[in-house]
């Protein structure tokens, strides 16, 4: 029995919300909240009916044909279904977050809408089932997240605006180039076939690669793989519920889950090994990964160095992906969902500071861990996880990556993730160290650059516990990750699925 | 019941850390005790595990798959480090006095050094048992890890610039060390598809590279067991922490470096291969090498702990060379190992009750001077295996390796003792130097004096397997003993002779100094080359902006031709109706 009305309930959820809004005046602050929360709420349960059906073996389709052989297709397999639960789950968390952090401020309206419309165009990535589908939630997740990036209008959040919007929309014209001359080589073709491309290889070779380029190309912008990078640390002047969103499942996430697909569904594993291209792939992400991790401690302000951290870790995935073999499936699919939650963790972190204490460079942070205990543990379990310390959800994929690398004979990869591992404590353990074992004002020496009394607590109700929640789910999926439906559970259902048709 | 007790035995020490928080926080200032009797008891239920007998745990919701186990080797490694650590705790209740009156009078400082330890010595301890019970590779490395960082707050304790500098050469020998494990286990897991830590033995026995997975396993765990070239964090660190962590950071937690090679090199397996053996040559070089060189480096130390350390690396060595006979003559493993045991165990709590007697002489109770000195000595006379356990541990190393025909190990062996016997006379020496009167108390001498009597009576309450430790037969008793003598006598003689001499003493932490050197000549070449990636990635960007401006000016002049066009719209319209017409007239006329 096909639930058409699944997936496409799961996305109205959000596009009305956004329509909702939109509609209501923005004094209406708290029909707004009650909506988005109820609205939140409820696409985590549709997300879970989804899990539920796909767990029992259904892949719900909705498909409607917009002109002739070009479908608009909604499915929930199980990939995309992870990618959903991941951007359900911090939905809500990012909305409470955002609900405090801009209690009082201006223009609340437009963000939430805007906030609500990228989140609604995630679902839609995960959820579409061909490169068409895809490519209209993709750049409709563009156009929505530029006007949180300049949420606060300065000249700075406007500049960091416009490269945002150079970077993605050129590589959305690269995108956009690579799916013509795939429709126009294959005609229609759905994630979901079995056959993958490879009656066209002996024929097409060049064109296939050069088909290849363009669509990783253009995802990789998203994805902030080294050089392509540039714009990520400038978006840095978003709000924090809004870096948030960016870096743990929104953009970032959004351009490696657009490889994931080209990768395992649009060519097949099989057939990207045969072109050679993982190869290169490799051999990008890891580039990424050190550089990265080099940019980060040069770092001196904390957003930058999450930034940079970011780029670092998300192309893990990339890395994952490249490695043929289940092993590095199961690592890339993991540390989508992993990195999620912990680097959202961190940004809620980075918020908190900014928010109660003022702080925004990372020699301010001495002896925060007295003043504000909560958010610093929550700190200390996200920046362990980065650098892959076990009982955290970061070791768990960093060891099935590293399986994964010896098992693809490709050695280098281990020390790529061993030098990794290290420079990421380079930079996490010294903030650590300022948190917990320096003096700082909360001991009486100096004072917090801006200091705000927000709660009862150490901060704000609304910006503390769905930080709470992340860092006890990131800790609970390394914790727990035998059980069933915990993250690695379900990547290594999806990775099976991959490899053994 | 067994069950129980493990799950007791785990989460009672993160119950003992959260109430220890919750009262320094919930009870006023001048009432908090801070090292109240439940904190000493954060690792009873270990002790009591350990001798309740051999069992097995398998869970599945556990990270990759839990394997926990109590075998032969885990049992009797668990309830030494258990002892040690109750021990310890009891004697930091003592050793913490004065600090913790002052934390009671209001200064906040000591207030918040207390607090920490409170939190992040039970947190060390978990690792430590954890590591110690963990069979498969996940829950083995977590011990590992939390251990190894949980205890960087007992090195840097009380925040002087040493204390900070030996917690800054721990952390960065660890990270490094934590490195090098994640590698091998990596490489060795991913060969043999394994989760377990027998998987990874067995894996790098028949890899081809398995000489390479071992190699960094080594390294990696030689990082903590002090391995000649990467102990340099040792005398860094033991001087500057207190007494208490000291102990357990001789006693037992450098031990899960050796537990760490246990547990992963495939010792005693019959067929290893060539570059197996010879990598258990150079690991015998390099034991043998630490055990002499630390020893001779160590006596000219000026802090009694300083020299303690260098006993350590010294008695380390010795551990490493008796390991690495595993690979290099397998058939001797099974008769060696619970030599190797019961001569970890000796030292551990032996090395203990030295650390916790530095404290003693530094707070020197009112007690007959011969009394506490010699109580002083025992348990390093017990260490250099002149009495009592010393000589049953030092036996049961020596006896298979006698039997298997490896005199020279022995005999090399035995000379190193002769260097354990000049460091711990060289040590009391020191303690003797700068001992003080007064301010210690029951606890912590209590707990001194228990550490004594089970060092000395190790073998008694090990649990090792039935039969496996015996007394020495009569004639041998000479041949262990003569070197705590000759060391002694050694010690006075250099004594004597440099006694005019002003010699300075060569800085603790030896080759420390020269690492540091060498990465900052490296360091200055690579940060002018940062700074010049900087200034060509600033000047590209201009450049660009320069084009493009370029560009979009040409773009704009463009642009202003359009009102021209839009002036001579017309003509320009008559123009192209004429050329439209003559093209059509040409193709007409083809």
């Amino acid at each position: 029995m096909n639930a058409a009305w699944l997936p496409l309930t799961a996305l109205a959820t959000s596009l009305l919300v956004t329509v909702v809004i939109f509609a209501l005046p923005e004094e209406a602050r708290k029909a707004r909240t009650i909506i988005n929360l109820l609205a939140a709420v409820a696409k985590i349960v549709l997300v879970i009916l989804m899990v539920r059906r796909v767990a029992a073996g259904h892949e719900d389709v909705f498909s409607f044909q917009v002109v002739g052989g070009i479908d608009f297709v909604l499915r929930a397999d199980a990939l995309g279904v992870m990618f959903a639960g991941l951007s359900s789950l911090l939905w809500l968390c990012t909305t409470i977050y955002a609900i405090g952090y801009l209690e009082g401020s201006a223009n609340r309206k437009r963000f939430f809408g805007f906030f609500s419309l990228c989140v609604a165009s995630t679902l839609g990535i995960a959820l579409s089932d061909n490169l068409f589908t895809f490519l209209i939630f993709y750049e409709m997740l563009t156009l929505s997240t530029y006007p949180l990036v300049v949420h606060s209008g300065t000249d700075k959040a406007l500049n960091a605006g416009r490269v945002y919007l150079r970077y993605t929309l050129t590589a959305g014209v690269v995108l956009l180039l690579g799916t013509v001359l795939l429709y126009s080589l294959t005609g229609e073709h759905s994630f979901s076939s079995e056959e993958g491309l490879g009656d066209y290889l002996n024929d097409h070779r060049g064109l296939l690669t050069l088909i290849f380029a363009l669509l990783v190309g253009g995802l990789a912008v998203k994805a902030a793989m080294v050089p392509l990078h540039g714009w990520l640390p400038r978006a840095m002047v978003a709000p924090a519920p809004v870096s948030a969103l960016l870096h743990a499942v929104a953009v970032v996430k959004a351009g490696a889950f657009g490889i994931l697909r080209v990768i395992y569904d649009l060519y097949g594993i099989e057939l990207s090994v045969e072109l050679g291209v993982t190869t290169v792939l490799a051999v990008a992400a890891s580039i990424t990964i050190i550089y990265g991790s080099l940019r980060a401690i040069a770092q001196t302000e904390l957003k930058p160095r999450l930034a940079f951290s970011t780029i670092s870790q998300v192309s893990y995935v990339i890395l994952g992906v490249s490695l043929f073999g289940p092993f590095g499936t199961i690592g890339a699919l993991a540390h989508l969902l992993h990195q999620g939650l912990m680097k959202v963790t961190l940004f809620f972190c980075a918020g908190n500071y900014a928010e109660e204490l003022g702080i925004h460079r990372i020699d301010e942070m001495d002896g925060a861990g007295k003043r504000m205990p909560l958010t610093s543990i929550a700190f200390t379990v996200g920046a362990l996880g980065m650098i892959g310390l076990p009982p955290v959800a970061g070791f768990i994929t960093k060891w099935y990556l590293g399986i994964g690398a010896i098992q693809a004979e490709m050695y280098w990869v281990v020390v790529v993730l061993v030098a990794s591992s290290t420079l990421n404590a380079m930079y996490f353990l010294p903030i650590l160290h300022r948190l917990w074992f320096r003096l700082g004002p909360a001991h009486g020496k100096g004072q917090w650059p801006k200091e705000q009394r927000l709660g009862r607590l150490e901060t704000h109700g609304w910006l503390l516990w769905p930080m709470v929640f992340t860092a006890l789910a990131s800790l609970g999926a390394g914790l727990l990750a035998g059980m069933p439906f915990s993250p690695l559970d379900w990547a290594t259902r999806v990775a099976i699925g991959e490899y053994l048709p | 019941m067994m069950t129980l007790l493990l799950v007791l035995s785990l989460v009672w020490p993160l119950c003992v850390a959260g109430s220890a928080i919750w009262h320094a926080y919930r009870t006023p200032t001048a009432q908090v005790g801070y090292f109240s009797l439940l904190w000493i008891s954060a690792a009873w239920p270990a002790l009591l595990l350990a001798y309740v007998g051999e069992s097995q745990w398998v869970i599945d919701a556990w990270m990759l798959g839990g394997l926990w186990e109590l075998n032969a080797l885990s049992r009797p490694w668990l309830a030494f480090t258990a002892l040690l650590w109750s021990l310890a705790a009891v004697h930091a209740r003592g050793y913490f006095k004065t600090e913790q009156s002052k934390a009671q009078a209001g200064d906040q400082d000591a207030q918040r050094r207390l607090i920490r330890l409170l939190l992040l010595w039970p947190l060390t301890l978990l690792g430590n048992v954890l590591l110690i019970i963990a069979q498969d590779i996940a829950s083995f490395y977590l011990g590992f890890a939390l251990m190894t960082f949980a205890a960087y707050a007992l090195v840097v304790h009380s925040g002087t610039a040493e204390a900070r500098m030996g917690a800054k050469a721990y952390l960065i020998l660890a990270v490094i060390g934590e490195g090098l494990i994640l590698g091998g286990l990596l490489w060795a897991a991913g060969e043999a598809e394994t989760l377990s830590l027998e998987g990874v033995r067995e894996g790098i026995l028949l890899a081809d590279q398995g000489v390479w997975m071992a190699t960094l396993l080594w390294l990696g765990f030689g990082v903590k067991a002090g391995v000649i070239g990467l102990h340099v964090w040792l005398p860094l660190a033991h001087p500057v922490a207190p007494a208490p962590a000291s102990a357990v950071l001789s006693g037992a937690m450098i031990k899960a470096g050796l537990l760490g090679w246990i547990n992963v090199l495939p010792l005693g397996e019959p067929d290893v291969s060539a570059s197996l053996v010879q990598l258990g040559n150079i690991m015998l070089v390099a034991g043998l090498v630490a055990a002499f060189v630390a020893a001779l480096y160590g006596v000219f130390q000026r802090h009694p702990k300083a020299v303690l350390a260098y006993s350590s690396i010294s008695q380390m060595g010795m551990l490493t060379a008796l390991v690495a006979m595993g690979l290099a003559a397998p058939e001797v493993w099974p008769l060696l190992w619970p030599g190797v045991v019961l001569f970890a165990a000796h030292h551990a709590l032996a090395k203990g009750a030295l650390f916790m007697g530095t404290s003693i002489s530094e707070h020197l109770p009112r007690w007959p001077l011969p009394l506490i000195w010699g109580l002083l000595a025992l348990p390093g006379i017990s260490l250099a295996g002149a009495i009592g356990a010393g000589l049953i541990s030092k036996w049961s190393v020596k006896g298979p390796l006698y039997e298997m025909h490896h005199e020279t190990l022995t005999k090399l062996l035995t000379w190193a003792a002769v260097g354990t016997a000049a460091l711990v006379s060289v040590a009391l020496w020191r303690q003797w130097q700068q001992r003080h009167q007064g301010g210690s108390n029951q606890w912590q001498w209590g707990a001194w004096l228990v550490a004594i009597i089970a060092a000395l009576l190790t073998p008694l309450w090990l649990p090792l397997p039935a039969g496996s430790v015996a007394l020495p037969p009569a004639k041998e008793w000479l041949g262990i003993m003569w070197p705590f003598p000759v060391g002694l006598a050694l010690a006075t003689l250099g004594w004597l002779c440099l006694r005019r001499s002003h010699i300075k003493a060569p800085p603790a932490g030896d080759l420390w100094w020269l690492y540091a050197l060498a990465v900052a000549t490296m360091l200055a070449p690579v940060r002018s080359f940062g700074h010049y990636c900087g200034k060509l990635k600033a000047s590209s960007v201009v450049k660009t902006q320069r084009a493009e401006a370029t560009l979009m000016g040409y773009l704009t002049r463009l642009l202003s031709a359009e009102s021209w066009m839009r002036h001579h719209a017309s003509g320009l319209m008559m123009v192209l109706a004429v050329v439209l017409a003559a093209l059509l007239m040409w193709e007409g006329q083809r």
